[in-house]
């Protein structure tokens, strides 16, 4: 349940730990109901940028806004936090530990047993309500935290790395739950430096480097801004055309087949025809969408020379 | 407030729903049952009686001697021995040898044994025969010439290394003896009576408004009530330290504080543990009052008169306060070296001044029951780490001003408020802190930010 459209607003957001600059002013908006991708290198500033959006900490400079908003204890009920470095106590049993959380985010003792039930149910992991933290594997405890996580119902989530040390399958059940979870309308915010898996998941993103922005928008236009004319190449013969460099930038030949690399002001229609008529014989030609991981990539490098500069 | 609550909820059962909570808890009254009772026991355990003949080649003396040895001397002798022994903690070893040796009731049986026309040879002999054959425990031979300079009394014994016993024959002895020489020098009994008889020696203390009170008792209750206090602090100031580490360590300081605001959690935190520890405490006194009550009446069954010092209420609840002010001084401490520290470890390390001052307090308390109305006492009992500690001991040795307590009171209570308002900088900083311990500067620097 939103008041607006924009469940989070960071306007001009700074953070500096005596010399250091970890946030230097941040903007982004993050529409309700969506998946947001907020990705960059280690120490780019996510972690930093989190804490202040959930209110551990405030910034030195710009506003936070949640639901409309500033960071108050009611808005702080509303949302769910899942931290990179994470733990449970150590001797407490499980479902005790869940209440406390519960309680915590202002839920009735009622409520969270109600909850408690139904996510244990949901992990997986029903039988290990009343047993210590100390008898869980790693998944296991993780998916606990996790369910602390949503426990309260919060309208916005916020999960940090929340795959690391997961395995595949595990992998595979938390994208599903999370998207159960964007069925319901909830705002995730996801912080990751795992490519492919951001995105499968994510609708908008930004992405920072060194404490700044370096591009953001939706998952299309990103990509879309970001278009590399690639080419998927499979074919026999054609070499001459291939070696014209009005046309062809760089070739990367992979198993069987090769990737090409537009050259500046060619198009991909012009050199499937050239090819054609040199009598190539093809049996692949396809653009190539540049991944997030290539654009993460080639984004942060040119990003981290321009600094150096 | 709703929040607050729930941390306060979450630290108590913590602690409270333990094993090693209600184990602790019963272990103080059952060993202070040990000492309420056991002494009870002991008296009454008499052992076996000793089985003496006594052989008065000169007449005179057996009677006396006989009344020495009887029960109600060797009880009186008894209590007058434990009472002396707990006064004296620091008396030397073989002072508290004899001490010990005397608080065992000794209990002879007169075998009776003609001696009749029997050579001193022939007496040793036959009684010597006893002893082997295991019908005499001990004889005891007094020459015909008591008073000569080399009279000889001989005493043997089955029982080796009878210490005590021997002691309390000797005694009984010299005391016959000096009766009889006193005789012979035309004392009547009466008079004899009345020149040996011990004074009764009355030691009370007066308190302020010149009212009595029994210093034996005093000095033990007291002692108790410091020794409580200082180990209940000393726990429980560990246990704040251990809850606050292992939420940083464990990273479960992040979701906390994403949950609830850094001051809710740590004042939960302090406020839980101490009711743990207020709870502990208030078994612990329950109990032992009961047991004082149950000791005291056994021991007045055995014929000994202990009395017990005058607890009234309100000094029962000053007590409690004085631990709550203690408790929240030094566990805001704790809360403080936790935020700072990475792992438990260090925590221990860094514990060791809180745990001095502690210990400091409490030996300070001894100072004030030797002398509560002293300028030291006073100092002592105002300063806010010592405070806890001996200001409960003051009011039970000599109850001081209603003013004193509360100035004590009224400074510690400011005390703490400076601690917490500390102790809160650094818990919502250093919980996020990971890494590497904090070094003093940066603390200072976090106390700085706001």
């Amino acid at each position: 349940m939103n008041e607006n459209n924009t469940t989070l607003k960071v306007e001009n957001v700074s953070k500096h730990y005596g010399e250091f600059t970890a946030v230097n002013d941040l903007s982004f908006d993050v529409r309700a109901g969506r998946v947001f991708g907020f990705l960059g290198p280690n120490g780019a500033g996510k972690t930093t940028t989190i804490r202040m959006i959930v209110g551990i900490t405030a910034p030195d400079e710009g506003t936070v806004e949640l639901f409309g908003e500033r960071i108050s204890n009611e808005t702080q009920n509303r949302i769910g936090y899942l931290p990179e470095e994470r733990g449970l106590y150590k001797k407490m049993k499980v479902q005790d530990q869940l209440r406390y959380f519960a309680a915590l985010k202002n839920v009735s003792r009622v409520e969270a047993d109600k909850r408690i039930d139904f996510w244990l149910e949901r992990m997986k992991l029903a039988e290990w309500k009343t047993k210590k933290t100390t008898d869980l594997s790693k998944g296991m405890s993780q998916k606990i935290q996790f369910i602390s996580t949503v426990l309260h119902n919060p309208d916005l989530l916020i999960l940090d790395e929340p795959f690391s040390g997961l395995d595949p399958v595990n992998v595979e059940f938390l994208i599903e739950v999370v998207a159960e979870l964007k069925a319901q309308h909830k705002t995730i915010i996801f912080s990751t430096h795992l490519m492919e898996t951001a995105e499968r998941l994510c609708d908008d993103i930004i992405l920072i480097n060194k404490s700044r922005k370096v591009i953001g928008g939706t998952l299309r236009e990103v990509k879309g801004s970001f278009s590399k004319n690639l080419i998927a190449l499979r074919c026999v013969g054609g070499s001459a055309v291939l070696e014209d460099e009005s046309l062809v930038a760089k070739i990367a030949t992979h198993a069987d087949e090769m990737e090409i690399e537009l050259a500046e002001n060619a198009d991909a229609q012009t050199l499937l025809k050239r090819l054609i008529e040199n009598g190539a014989s093809i049996s692949k030609f396809e653009q190539i969408e540049p991944s997030l991981n290539d654009i993460f990539i080639e984004k942060i490098t040119t990003d981290t020379d321009r600094i150096y500069e | 407030m709703r929040k607050f609550l729930a941390v306060v909820k979450h630290e108590y059962k913590k602690i409270v729903l333990k094993w090693s909570f209600i184990l602790g808890t019963l272990l103080f009254p059952i060993i202070a049952a040990g000492f309420a009772v056991v002494p009870a026991i002991i008296f009454s355990i008499k052992g076996e009686p000793t089985r003496i003949a006594i052989v008065d080649q000169s007449r005179k003396i057996a009677g006396r001697l006989k009344e020495n040895l009887s029960a109600e001397r060797m009880t009186a002798k008894a209590t007058q021995a434990m009472k002396d022994s707990l006064k004296n903690i620091d008396a030397p070893t073989d002072e508290r040898m004899k001490n010990s040796a005397e608080q065992f009731v000794e209990s002879f049986v007169f075998t009776d044994y003609n001696a009749d026309e029997k050579s001193p040879e022939q007496i040793r002999r036959e009684l010597g025969e006893k002893i082997t054959s295991k019908e005499l425990d001990a004889y005891l031979l007094i020459p015909s010439n008591l008073d000569a300079a080399d009279a000889k009394y001989e005493f043997r014994s089955r029982k080796a290394g009878d210490f005590g016993g021997e002691r309390n024959l000797r005694d009984a002895l010299n005391e016959a003896v000096r009766s009889q020489r006193l005789a012979g020098a035309n004392i009547s009994e009466a008079q004899l009576k009345e020149l040996s008889r011990n004074v009764d020696f009355d030691a009370k203390s007066l308190d302020e408004k010149g009212g009595e009170k029994d210093t034996d008792s005093v000095f033990i209750a007291s002692l108790i009530i410091g020794l409580m206090i200082y180990i209940t602090l000393a726990i429980y100031g560990q246990m704040i330290l251990a809850a606050v580490v292992e939420e940083k360590e464990t990273r479960i300081a992040e979701i906390l504080f994403s949950s609830a605001r850094p001051f809710e959690l740590m004042m939960g935190k302090l406020t839980g543990v101490g009711l743990a520890g207020l709870t502990q405490l208030a078994i612990w006194i329950i109990s032992a009052l009961v047991l004082v009550g149950i000791g005291v009446a056994q021991m007045s069954a055995a014929g000994m008169n202990i009395s017990i010092p005058n607890i009234s209420p309100l000094m029962v609840i000053l007590f409690f306060v004085y631990f709550l002010l203690g408790f929240f001084i030094y566990a805001s401490i704790f809360a403080l070296i936790g935020s700072m520290v990475t792992t438990v470890q260090e925590g221990g390390q860094f514990s060791f001044p809180p745990i001095m001052l502690l210990l400091v307090g409490f030996y300070f308390s001894f100072a004030v029951i030797r002398d509560p109305n002293s300028s030291l006492s006073f100092w002592v009992s105002i300063a806010p780490f010592f405070a806890p500690i001996t200001m409960p001991v003051r009011i039970l040795a000599e109850t001081p001003p209603y003013w004193q307590i509360a100035l004590s009171i009224f400074i510690n209570a400011a005390a703490i408020a400076g601690l917490i308002w500390l102790a809160s900088r650094v818990y919502r900083v250093g919980m996020l802190m990971y890494g590497k311990r904090a070094t003093i500067p940066e603390v200072w620097k976090w106390i700085r930010q706001s």
